[in-house]
């Protein structure tokens, strides 16, 4: 029998050292995107590098939002964000709903084309959707991105919603029917509330990569008034003159609003991580 | 599939069967209204989801069997033609490109499963904090890729790059990281496996949380050693996670776009450049659609028959599952 470990030498042991080591690999590039935001421009260059920032500076982050118009990619990502998660929503729930409860035929075959749909790289639809927006006239505007987004995400998004309602039970829903309630009412006031975190689930990943995505928004948007944030940002500055300090400032104020979103919502991400694929 | 089709048709109402005769004719339209009711729900998504996504995956093989002329608002498609493909298989650009997009692909999701299994390992044994550590995990998956290529690129920067710092303070002479073709390559790999281990290892603690409890007391009454019953109870049952976080990992892999495009644009020379990347600079640095387009069907043609291929391994292993 070993001897019990007191005080503070209890928590010596193998598996927190190995959490220990884990948080230092997260984290340590983390902590030199944020110390580097935060250095005066001219530290950005020191050799050696400063391991903390001395003195501390918001010069980044001002110049981010007044000289590199940080602000309208910013405003243009919430937009095209916002406006994507709320039609997935809408469509995927109620598609998802149809193919969770209601006995249609070639439900498996819908089912199997959607997983399929969600295998295709980006690059294969992006010259065809290319050609597609110029010839249409939509290229540079809110909708040349929150059309094909809605459209890649409502996939994932079916088959989540569609585990989920599955797993509904139905006597409220029958009741209502028995009552009298039109359809659109039971979808609405009676199946909706209890699939909320359904919704949280599908919310998330679609928010996330909506707010993430880059091939289409570099081909479909590059013009300057309509750059989302991770255009934006990959085009600061020239090939041969890169001002980190400016980008790392622009991508704290970018991981912020997706950082607390993962982090209220963690379970909703955890639980579509694995049931929506494992099912899948 | 038809099978399939009538397993799930039964799965729906099973109550339908054991309701006395009487009720059938009233069952039976009921259930016709409510199939109706379910394509009106359906069909929106599906039209969507159709134009957008079926139709430019269709035009894409269109495009990359035609002659293709960009004009001043529109383009024209002029015949038929296999040269695009010839083209293809001529050149040595695509061919390294292929070659170092499986490479990649294999070689980062490999490192990306053991080394996030390992994490998953560790942190279903801690017993306090695993709520934050999951957020913690989550962290870098929802970080803009463009923004961690950036990150990176700054830390491997051949003057003031902190890394390059540690290098030469250690003594290993100046290698000028991303300048160089092979420590390029593995600085992107390093960087794509910063940003998805993580994510690898929440899958595979999801699928670790779920495993029976009773199996590893059974395991340890019977004198197993941690290691044997690694190998030998929990790898097997997390075969099923694994395989998801793998198809997961190979799809975005043999995709990648974001972080060689900002990371090292392609290069040095063409030593990084993704089948991605050459479809994108084919089409929009040269505007030759077709050559393009011939690019990108062949990546989404080799990944779908990858991905079906390990379904279909994965279905016969999981016993057909949910479909």
């Amino acid at each position: 029998m070993r001897v019990a470990r007191v005080g503070w030498r209890r928590y010596l042991n193998g598996v927190n050292f190995g959490v220990v080591v884990v948080i230092l690999f997260v984290m340590l590039p983390i902590y030199w995107l944020v110390i580097s935001s935060l250095k005066q421009p001219a530290a950005l260059g020191a050799t050696p590098p400063q391991f903390f920032p001395n003195p501390l500076s918001l010069t980044n982050y001002r110049d981010a939002f007044s000289t590199y118009g940080f602000g309208v990619y910013f405003r243009n990502s919430v937009v095209v964000t916002i406006a994507t998660t709320i039609l997935v929503l809408f469509f995927g729930s109620l598609a998802g709903y149809g193919l969770g409860r209601l006995p249609m035929r070639g439900k498996s075959t819908i089912l199997i084309t959607l997983l399929i749909i969600s295998l295709f790289p980006g690059i294969a639809v992006v010259p065809p959707l290319y050609l597609l927006e110029r010839t249409v006239g939509i290229l540079n505007s809110y909708q040349a991105l929150i059309i094909p987004y809605t459209a890649f995400n409502l996939p994932f998004a079916i088959w989540i919603l569609r585990n989920y309602f599955q797993g509904i039970p139905k006597e409220m829903e029958e009741t209502g029917r028995i009552d009298g309630a039109s359809p659109w009412r039971i979808y609405w006031s009676i199946v909706m509330p209890q699939a909320l975190p359904g919704l949280f689930t599908a919310g998330v990943f679609t928010f996330t990569a909506a707010w993430t995505e880059f091939l289409m928004a570099l081909t479909f948007n590059n013009s300057n008034s309509f750059r989302t944030i991770p255009v934006g940002i990959a085009l600061f500055g020239t090939p041969f003159n890169i001002p980190y300090g400016t980008i790392f400032a622009a991508s704290v104020v970018a991981v912020i609003p997706i950082g607390i979103l993962v982090f209220v919502f963690r379970k909703s991400v955890v639980s579509g991580l694995t049931s929506g694929s494992v099912k899948g | 599939m038809a099978v399939v089709e009538v397993a799930d048709e039964a799965k729906v109402d099973p109550s339908a069967k054991q309701k006395p005769k009487v009720n059938k004719q009233f069952r039976d339209r009921n259930q016709i209204m409510l199939a109706r009711l379910g394509w009106r729900f359906t069909t929106p998504a599906l039209v969507i989801v159709g134009a957008i996504t079926i139709f430019p995956v269709v035009f894409s093989i269109v495009l990359s069997l035609s002659n293709v002329n960009i004009t001043g608002n529109g383009f024209q498609l002029q015949g038929f033609t296999f040269s695009n493909y010839s083209l293809l298989i001529h050149s040595s650009e695509w061919r390294y490109s292929l070659g170092f997009t499986v490479f990649y692909t294999f070689v980062s999701v490999f490192i990306e499963v053991v080394l996030g299994t390992a994490f998953a390992v560790l942190m279903e044994r801690l017993s306090k904090g695993r709520g934050p550590m999951m957020a913690l995990l989550l962290l870098p998956w929802s970080i803009i890729t463009v923004i961690s290529a950036e990150l990176w690129q700054y830390v491997y920067q051949g003057t003031y790059g902190v890394l390059q710092y540690l290098i030469n303070s250690v003594g290993f002479g100046k290698p000028v990281i991303l300048g160089t073709p092979t420590p390029a390559i593995i600085a992107m790999m390093a960087a794509d496996i910063w940003k998805t281990t993580p994510f690898v290892s929440v899958i595979v603690l999801a699928g670790l949380v779920m495993l029976p409890s009773d199996v590893f007391e059974a395991a340890s009454v019977d004198g197993c050693t941690p290691w044997q019953s690694f190998w030998k109870i929990t790898f097997p049952l997390l075969r099923p996670t694994l395989s998801i976080a793998v198809l997961f990992r190979i799809l975005q892999a043999f995709g990648v776009f974001d972080l060689p495009f900002v990371l090292t644009s392609g290069g040095p020379g063409t030593s990084t450049t993704s089948l991605a990347i050459l479809g994108y600079k084919v089409m929009f640095d040269n505007l030759q659609f077709g050559p393009g387009s011939a690019v990108a069907v062949s990546a989404t043609l080799l990944v779908l028959i990858g991905c079906l291929a390990f379904l279909r391994a994965f279905r016969t292993q999981v016993n057909g599952g949910d479909l």
